[in-house]
């Protein structure tokens, strides 16, 4: 809506047209309702999913042998590994988090719609079909280290498509919450889920927009005479920061946000100072910052820092862990206080009688803390030189593959148990229908069992043996072990963490097979509008809210009504006219 | 928050709210332009800390940078300061449209569009007499790559600016009416301010 008609509508009371949406399948080629956009992003980002998964499946198990490749070959080697990233990343962790937002964020901010919707559905078409021409690229020997010379270029230009089609999305989930806040919903009163899009929106923005100004010079370069790139080998080291830490906790953000909602409606309590919930959220965010100058520091720059590294690396990992370890212990406290709360009903969420989606919740939190952990540890030991990392030819731990048990422990830990979280918790007001519980836990143990398999092999192979992440230069050596301590170990652990895939991936179908049947097949029981005693406003719409936006205003005077109603007697009004609303 | 709405006292009802309403905070807009400026800011800052970076590694008595390059300096400074000039411009515009003065805000962006024009044909100009062939070096390639960043951001500038002056044009001025021509006018300060950046780098300190 524009703002001349927004105000137009203000100024003469007048209610707002509703917007016709298309009920059937062919509306959602023309839709510009926020529902079904996030319903899109949802649903496609599991299938990447599943496509990462799988890839990642096989450059693991490639590494199970010290004699070179098992499964692939030195050129689909790195391809897969490349497109692993890719499709982990921009297929599956930031769109899967974008669609959630774009459905739940309106509704939890009292908004009709998504800020410029039609740049929402722009955002979603367009890193669909930019995706699906990196998966072109990457099939016709393309890719950031390819043999075709302009399916490497085709990469660029999809990976730069994805890029700003989510930063159009992240945009407009940032406007949503910024602007179009119900009357009387301040900043400081904004659901925790709301709270952390705004964060990573805004983050996405500053870091992600990075990448598109590299994009065009590795363009230029790649198509008149390499002079810099060394080859095809010089893009990925310069673009490779997007798939690692610190970055990728810019991505888990809203893991925290979904995280906070779920414990807060269990524990029946507000936190005693919102101001730090929402502080050590944008701690995580803004500590994740930084990370494309990884090159410029590690690489080109390295003279110019001069040792500096390993302090900016230690300050940042540090950051995060005190955001995150900050946020649980607060979260943690409101539990305890609330211990001996009511129920406001038997179907509410509680501690004592945990679903799925406290359970995921709980586990994601817990993911990301331990991450920061590792990252710390990693940092700390590289710039200290502990073992003699890093000194004397000895591998920094940033370069083995250390670095992929904290992709494993960000991706697979915190990134699909949120999605799990998220999916069981907001099932009901997305698709109407509540998952299976039964199905839920089997997919929590099965993701959360693999992720721990798919952080500690990697992670203790690159501790223990040296084994490299990836060779830039040269990635047969990624495979080769003749240098390292002992190849044994190298080849064992590798098979742990692509077990450890194996059971995700297991457990991203089960995900699928529980919303085929509870939510495809209409197994899953119907659900009321606030099954689980949720305390945002999201729950005071029915579930699902109807297609197309409305003309009458919500009035919300915090984040959380259904508790202000519970603890005060006070009461959110239903609706109130267009007219009662302030200029 | 309505008397009505205080003292009613009842047990919430989920269910009973069909609807979130309309947005009353009409600065959308300007904020989602904002947002694109952070993300544009951040693309021109990666692709000059790029090309800073190698300019630094190669940054030895024996290497030739520039490739034998001569840069027209007062060419491109002209260009410059048409661009700031046309800054004054677009603010003038957005004063007079918030002020009701229709006459004002199509006299200020019609110059400022042409001003913009006229930038284009400066730029060019000196570009074409550099002589700049892609391929032939590694500054040929990044000072090409960066300045057709900076031409790509003014060039979105420039649509936008005409954009939201054909919406002044249908009526849209006036003090609340006026925030889309002032988001425009924002991305123009900073297509401004990123060519003026890319110009210091690369053709003041090179």
């Amino acid at each position: 809506m524009t703002d001349a008609t927004t105000e137009a509508a203000h100024s003469t009371g007048s209610a707002v047209a509703p917007q016709a949406e298309d009920p059937t399948a062919f509306g959602l080629l023309n839709t510009a309702d926020h529902k079904r956009i996030g319903r899109l992003f949802i649903g496609f980002s599991l299938l990447f999913a599943v496509a990462g998964a799988v890839t990642d499946a096989l450059v693991r198990f490639d590494l199970a042998s010290d004699s070179g490749h098992t499964v692939l070959n030195l050129e689909t080697f790195t391809q897969v590994f490349m497109f692993t990233r890719d499709a982990l990343v921009f297929g599956m962790l930031i769109p899967f988090f974008l669609g959630v937002a774009i459905y739940i964020v309106p509704l939890q901010v009292g908004a009709p719609n998504v800020a410029f919707a039609r740049a929402a559905a722009l955002s979603f078409w367009g890193w669909l079909v930019s995706f699906g021409v990196l998966v072109g690229a990457y099939i016709g020997n393309g890719g950031p280290a390819g043999g075709w010379d302009a399916g490497v270029r085709l990469h660029m230009l999809a990976l730069a498509g994805l890029v700003m089609s989510l930063i159009i999305g992240a945009i407009c989930v940032a406007v949503t919450t910024l602007t179009m806040r119900a009357p009387g919903m301040y900043m400081d009163r904004t659901p925790p889920f709301a709270w952390s899009a705004l964060v990573t929106a805004s983050m996405l923005v500053v870091s992600l927009g990075v990448v598109l100004g590299q994009l065009v010079l590795l363009y230029i370069d790649h198509s008149y005479g390499r002079h810099f790139l060394d080859g095809n080998y010089g893009i990925w080291p310069r673009i490779d920061w997007m798939y690692r830490t610190p970055q990728l906790f810019i991505y888990v953000v809203p893991v925290l946000g979904v995280a906070a909602e779920i414990v807060l409606a269990a524990a029946r309590r507000w936190v005693f100072e919102p101001l730090a919930l929402y502080f050590t959220m944008g701690l995580v965010g803004l500590f994740g910052f930084g990370a494309w100058a990884n090159f410029g520091i590690a690489g080109e720059g390295a003279d110019i820092v001069d040792g500096l590294e390993g302090i900016v690396l230690v300050g940042l990992y540090a950051g995060a862990l005190a955001g995150v370890a900050g946020l649980l212990a607060l979260l943690g406290f409101t539990v305890w206080q609330s211990r001996n709360r009511p129920r406001p009903h038997p179907g509410a969420v509680s501690w004592k009688r945990p679903n799925t989606a406290v359970l995921a919740a709980f586990g994601a939190g817990k993911f990301i803390a331990v991450a920061a952990l590792v990252g710390l540890i990693g940092a700390g030991v590289d710039w200290l030189n502990i073992a003699g990392r890093g000194v004397d030819g000895n591998a920094p731990l940033r370069f083995t593959t250390w670095v992929t048990g904290q992709q494993s422990l960000l991706i697979y830990g915190a990134g699909l148990m949120g999605a799990l979280a998220a999916l069981h918790w907001w099932a009901p007001k997305i698709w109407g229908r509540r998952l299976s519980e039964f199905v839920g836990w089997a997919s929590f143990a099965a993701i959360g069992g693999g992720a721990v398999l798919a952080w500690l092999g990697p992670t203790l192979s690159g501790a223990f043996t040296e084994q490299p992440q990836f060779v830039y230069n040269d990635p047969l050596l990624t495979t080769v072990y003749d240098g390292l301590i002992d190849h044994s170990a190298a080849e064992g652990l590798s098979v742990v963490g692509g077990v450890g895939v194996i059971i995700v991936l297991v457990g991203v179908g089960l995900v699928l097979l529980n919303l085929l049947v509870s939510v495809g097949m209409g197994k899953g029981a119907e659900a009321d509008a606030d099954p689980w005693g949720g305390l945002t406003p999201e729950w005071l719409l029915d579930s699902p809210p109807a297609l197309g936006q409305s003309a009458s205003l919500p009035q919300l005077s915090s984040g959380t009504p259904l508790l202000d109603a519970e603890l005060n007697g006070s009461v959110v009004p239903a609706e109130r006219e267009p007219s009662e609303v302030p200029a | 928050m309505s008397e009505t709405t205080m003292s009613a006292v009842e047990t919430p009802q989920p269910g009973r709210y069909v609807v979130p309403g309309p947005p009353p905070r009409p600065r959308s807009q300007l904020v989602g332009t904002g947002f694109a400026i952070a993300a544009g800011s951040m693309a021109v800052a990666g692709a000059l800390g790029h090309y800073m970076a190698r300019r630094h590694i190669l940054d030895d008595p024996g290497h030739d940078w520039l490739a034998g390059q001569s840069v027209p300096n007062p060419q491109l400074v002209y260009a410059l300061i048409t661009l700031l000039v046309s800054v004054v411009t677009a603010h003038w515009a957005h004063w007079a449209s918030q002020r009701g003065e229709r006459g004002h805000t199509w006299v200020g962006m019609a110059i400022t569009l042409v001003m913009g024009f006229a930038f284009f044909n400066m730029v060019m100009y000196s570009l074409n007499r550099m002589e700049v062939e892609l391929g032939a070096g590694e500054w040929e390639n990044l000072a090409f790559a960066v300045t057709g960043l900076s031409l790509a951001i003014l060039i979105v500038g420039m649509f936008y600016l005409g954009l939201m002056t054909l919406r002044s044009l249908g009526g849209s001025v006036g003090r609340d009416r006026s925030s889309p021509l002032g988001s425009a006018v924002f991305f123009w300060d900073f297509a401004v301010l990123a060519w003026a950046a890319t110009w210091y780098v690369v053709y003041v300190v090179k």
